[in-house]
């Protein structure tokens, strides 16, 4: 077998692979016009990895803030009212000991309350929850704000790396496999 | 024995080779025309139409039914131009549309298992017709990597060259294919018919 014949179809021309050609070449592609309609065109390109990092960016952001936010109400109203001069309040916020104290405050029901009953949704918006945090859940809440805020600065850095590599109009030489 | 080395053969695509056997005016003429096309002038699609036709359509004559080829090249193509915003690297248009193809070939095969098998007909219009589609049935029976190298090189006129820089194949490679699959053609022609 002439293997430059096969190859670039230069040097001795190999008869059987000739013939073969001869034969096979009936089956030859043959042009035909391509129909493109008028109202298709070659979508926008995005930069869907950008575009990701922000979203997660602002997800977790997001996410940081309420968790703060509801741990924060919890908090500031006893440590607001205690520190008020002439405040008539505890001076001290109620904190349980452990885990296991749990103060039961049993008091007969006011007018407000029956109200309540009847409205619950109102209910939920005028009664502050009454909510006693034990040292321990403390110390968690403030271990996962702190993990959050690291998790919230770790995006922005990945953000801004992908920022310095997306770059203007840089060519990528890896391709999606498309189809 | 054969398929895993034409897949390994296949899997070994050294862009250095690549860039090394690639013309560079076949280059710059298809990202001039890729960003025509992108630029919304449709002549500059319809040049790569033509350019990577012949590719598109023994990729899929290797493949699926003769009947069934020139509608899946239409289909490519204009898939192709949709989704062309998603092409990174416009000198790669070959290797891009070549994968598209292989792709909608196995799309092809996996419907036609769930509603009916489509075979072709091998009585052609006249004898030569006949006699070549019995021949492409022979060449479809060879692994891959042979029949798609074996089908441009015979049915579409393509050189070994012009099938490495177009599928993004290297040329080594496409010269493995071309040698072991003519080998095994000329085995099984010999059993089937002496040719």
């Amino acid at each position: 077998m002439n293997d430059d014949y096969l190859w670039d179809k230069s040097g001795e021309p190999d008869p059987e692979i000739q013939r073969l050609e001869q034969i096979l070449s009936t089956l030859r592609y043959q042009e035909k016009p391509l129909e493109l309609p008028e109202q298709i065109r070659p979508s926008r390109s995005t930069n869907h990895v950008f575009l990701l990092a922000i979203a997660a960016t602002v997800l977790i952001a997001l996410a940081a803030a309420g968790l703060w936010l509801t741990a924060h109400r919890n908090q500031v109203p006893q440590n607001h009212l205690a520190n008020a001069p002439g405040s008539n309040a505890t001076p001290e916020p109620k904190i349980a000991e452990g885990p296991t104290a749990k103060p039961k405050v049993v008091e007969p029901p006011t007018p407000g309350d029956r109200e309540n009953e009847r409205k619950p949704h109102l209910a939920k918006a005028r009664v502050p929850a009454k909510q006693v945090w034990t040292r321990k859940e403390q110390e968690e809440a403030l271990a996962a704000k702190q993990q959050l805020l690291l998790a919230l600065r770790l995006a922005s850095e990945k953000l801004n790396e992908v920022q310095r590599r997306a770059g203007p109009a840089t060519p990528v030489k890896n391709q999606h496999k498309v189809g | 024995m054969y398929e895993l080395e034409a897949t390994a053969d296949i899997l070994v695509m050294s862009t250095q080779a690549k860039a090394a056997e690639r013309s560079t005016t076949t280059e710059s003429i298809e990202v001039r025309l890729v960003r025509r096309a992108l630029e919304g002038d449709r002549d500059g699609f319809g040049q790569l139409y033509s350019l990577y036709g012949p590719l598109v359509h023994g990729i899929l004559l290797a493949r699926v039914p003769r009947s069934e080829v020139d509608d899946l090249v239409q289909d490519i193509f204009l898939h192709a131009f949709k989704k062309l915003n998603t092409l990174r690297d416009w000198a790669s248009f070959g290797p891009w549309i070549a994968m598209i193809a292989r792709n909608r070939a196995i799309d092809f095969h996996r419907r036609s298992r769930d509603t009916v098998e489509v075979t072709d007909d091998i009585r052609g219009t006249d004898e030569s017709s006949s006699r070549a589609t019995e021949i492409l049935e022979i060449v479809k029976t060879l692994p891959d990597a042979y029949r798609e190298t074996l089908v441009l090189r015979l049915v579409e006129g393509m050189t070994g060259p012009e099938i490495a820089t177009r599928t993004g194949l290297t040329p080594a490679s496409v010269r493995v294919n071309l040698h072991r699959g003519m080998k095994l053609l000329k085995e099984k022609l010999g059993l089937k018919e002496g040719l």
